[in-house]
């Protein structure tokens, strides 16, 4: 198999293990690549790749942005703040807008659920979802799994634990669909306010009580306090919420075994993990971000159908 | 208007002609004559009803009609070119327009702007100003100006003491207040039904618990003041158990459910279908079997179209900006027939369409019979309905329902002396 089963990287829950497998292969040989002293390759020239960006970013656009300009494409950027877009203009014209001048792919961050699934029942071009309000943010989940496997050598029968507010994350959505598709064991930990009514469907386990979950774990993946998403309070204090449900060295270090740490960052120093977590050898954040090009690259080369590397 | 009906067949309990296959002649509005093989006469149209079903004419408890302010989603004319399509011969009409119907002047421009109409526009009237659900509307004013009841339409009427002073003043003139229950503090921004499916997608979910708390409110409240709650829509498995109890003690409650949820699951927005976001949510299939039920007990008295036009900028964007709502006049028919027609059978169909609306509401209910007016619809519960975009009344379109096929179809009605037939 040497492609997708879908044209659009929408969300997680639309692949299949085998997309999933390939989209990894690829990336293996993309970071080979840009590791290299010379990083780029000629794969996308003369594609033309917009990056929409309607809510802040920083990570994940710098690495769509590198992992487009290392595959030679055509840039086209674009950020507006969810604001000024409701002032006006829709989203489909805003889009059309830019196809118009024939660009070939669509990156795009927004923050309704959902966005790019609408977006694509009105356009042509392949969208790649750089993460849709609470709803998905499939790189973000192919780079942790893709770092999992790097680690330990595979997802199968892995315990990966994801700790925080799962109510408002789209990043556990999408990483809970990932590894479940891949065989591993997925258990969430946070205060129940934060944990959506129905989750347990979703095939997970379910537990509040943090040292009990790291101790089950081989994996916890931190989340980020998406505290600009929470509209009311979920919990009484950022300081209630770091004593009981932060990581710290002391905490790791009466586990039983050593675990694998994990953050898609932006990381809130203090809050949901210390910094003597984050910069620990337990953790592989860094080496989250480099797989997020090389998985960001493969994701674009894959989608664009180009058939010669 | 002079028109004979050849060989339909009578649904209507009321009626020495009830289940019989037979010939209606009606002259001048009025059934002049109900026997076997009328003598034809050619100044007199003939419509052949062959195996077809002829009823008192249908009502509508709940529809938008957006006029005055919004008369650009649907206007009180359209409306009404809709509702009769749909089979309807009269429509209560929601007061969530601006101005809101909330005070004597604009019940009385709705009723001025509908007359001479086939069908017969009743206006709900604002339980609060703007249905803001601050301050009580001018209740007792807009009741003797023509206001059938009052609803502040998808608002629910959050202070407790608000809604008690509406139902403890509604007892003036023995008025029916419609409640919308949702508690919106936990309802909270919700987009659809919370559950599997709303986990999935990663949308603000709706508990059920958010509906049947104020389902528990307004059965205490109605049973306190002694007054009459309708509950406009329920949706929820739990809210008909509630509902099934209070009935059953004895407390003055009455409610509908929309004919869209009685099809539809929540499993419908798996595509961020925004034609499908609706207050309240489609639930799940659990809730559509316990609202079958409700319906077939009892406990449901009415089936409404929840008609709610939403113009395309409202509904053509990303899930989470949409508006609540979607046209129904011309499919809640086809919906009820096709998800609880054989359950509930036709006479079943016609006192959750008819006869229980005009019952609650307290309007005469039509009869199929000599000397009365003809107020009457045509239907056929086998027919084949297609919605074709084309034969859409409505000023809007947010509807997923164009080019699906149900079964059972609405073919004429008729009513203040006037004759509509649903073209194919």
């Amino acid at each position: 198999m040497s492609s997708l089963s879908v044209k659009h990287l929408l969300g997680i829950k639309y692949l299949n293990a085998d997309d999933i497998e390939l989209i990894f292969k690829t990336a293996d040989s993309f970071k080979e690549v840009i590791n290299r002293p010379i990083k780029r390759v000629p794969t996308l020239r003369d594609t033309t790749i917009v990056n929409l960006f309607f809510e802040n970013s920083t990570r994940t656009r710098i690495s769509f942005e590198l992992a487009e300009k290392r595959l030679s494409a055509d840039i086209v950027n674009f950020s507006a703040s969810s604001s000024s877009v409701s002032k006006g203009e829709t989203l489909i014209d805003t889009v059309n807008n830019i196809l118009a001048m024939k660009v070939d792919m669509v990156v795009m961050r927004h923050p309704a659920p959902g966005a790019g699934v609408f977006l694509s029942k009105h356009i042509e071009a392949s969208i790649v979802n750089a993460g849709d309000g609470t709803h998905e943010h499939p790189t973000q989940a192919l780079l942790d799994a893709f770092s999992i496997r790097e680690k330990l050598g595979g997802l199968k029968g892995k315990k990966i634990c994801i700790v925080g507010d799962i109510r408002h994350s789209r990043v556990a959505l999408s990483n809970i669909f990932c590894l479940k598709k891949m065989g591993a064991e997925v258990m969430l930990v946070g205060p129940p306010t934060l944990m959506p009514t129905y989750i347990e469907s979703l095939g997970v386990k379910v537990e509040y009580n943090l040292k009990r979950a790291l101790e089950w774990c081989d994996v916890a993946n931190v989340l980020r306090i998406q505290l600009e998403r929470q509209d009311i309070k979920y919990f009484p204090s950022l300081r209630e919420y770091a004593l009981y449900f932060g990581i710290n060295k002391p905490l790791l270090d009466s586990l039983k075994k050593e675990i694998v740490i994990m953050h898609p960052g932006p990381i809130n120093r203090g809050v949901e993990i210390t910094s003597e977590v984050a910069d620990s050898n337990h953790s592989i954040i860094l080496d989250q971000v480099e797989n997020g090009l090389a998985i960001r690259m493969a994701v674009l080369y894959l989608l664009s159908g180009r058939k010669e590397n | 208007m002079n028109l004979l009906l050849r060989s339909a067949t009578i649904i209507d309990s009321t009626s020495p002609y009830h289940l019989k296959q037979i010939d209606i002649l009606i002259k001048n509005g009025i059934i002049d004559l109900i026997d076997k093989k009328i003598s034809s006469d050619s100044k007199v149209r003939e419509m052949d009803c062959k195996g077809l079903l002829v009823s008192p004419g249908w009502f509508d408890m709940y529809a938008c009609f957006c006029d005055p302010g919004y008369e650009y989603k649907e206007d009180i004319n359209s409306g009404s070119l809709a509702a009769a399509a749909g089979g309807f011969t009269g429509v209560a009409v929601l007061p969530d327009t601006i101005p809101a119907l909330h005070s004597k002047s604009e019940i009385e421009y709705v009723l001025n702007k509908a007359k001479g109409n086939l069908i017969d526009v009743y206006p709900i009237g604002a339980i609060t100003r703007k249905c803001e659900g601050q301050e009580l509307a001018e209740i007792y004013d807009m009741h003797h100006a023509g206001a059938i009841a009052f609803s502040d339409a998808g608002n629910p009427v959050s202070d407790s003491g608000v809604m008690m002073r509406a139902l403890q003043y509604a007892k003036l003139f023995n008025g029916v207040i419609f409640s919308h229950p949702d508690d919106v503090n936990v309802s909270h921004g919700g987009t659809m039904n919370e559950g599997v499916t709303s986990t999935n997608l990663g949308l603000k979910g709706i508990p059920s618990l958010a509906e049947e708390l104020m389902v528990v409110r307004d059965i205490y409240l109605a049973e306190y003041t002694q007054s009459r709650v309708h509950f406009s829509m329920i949706s929820t498995a739990r809210s008909v158990e509630l509902i099934r109890a209070a009935k059953k003690k004895g407390v003055n409650v009455t409610c509908g459910v929309s004919s869209i949820h009685l099809m539809f699951s929540d499993n419908e927005l798996n595509e961020f279908d925004s034609n499908f976001k609706l207050n309240p949510p489609l639930r799940t299939k659990d809730d559509i079997a316990a609202l079958k039920a409700g319906l077939k007990d009892g406990t449901i008295d009415v089936i409404i179209s929840a008609h709610t036009p939403q113009n395309a900028e409202l509904k053509e964007v990303e899930f989470d900006y949409a508006d609540f709502g979607a046209i129904n006049l011309q499919t809640s028919f086809a919906l009820a027939n096709s998800s609880v027609g054989k359950n509930i059978g036709a006479e079943g169909l016609v006192e959750k369409f008819s006869v229980n609306p005009r019952k609650i509401l307290g309007i005469k209910i039509p009869s199929v019979n000599i000397g009365h007016e003809a107020n009457l619809t045509v239907f056929s519960m086998e027919d084949e309905f297609i919605f074709a975009q084309e034969k859409n009344y409505s000023k809007s379109n947010n509807t997923s329902l164009f080019g699906k096929k149900f079964s059972g179809s609405v073919k004429a009605v008729i009513n203040n002396n006037q004759f509509s037939e649903v073209k194919k």
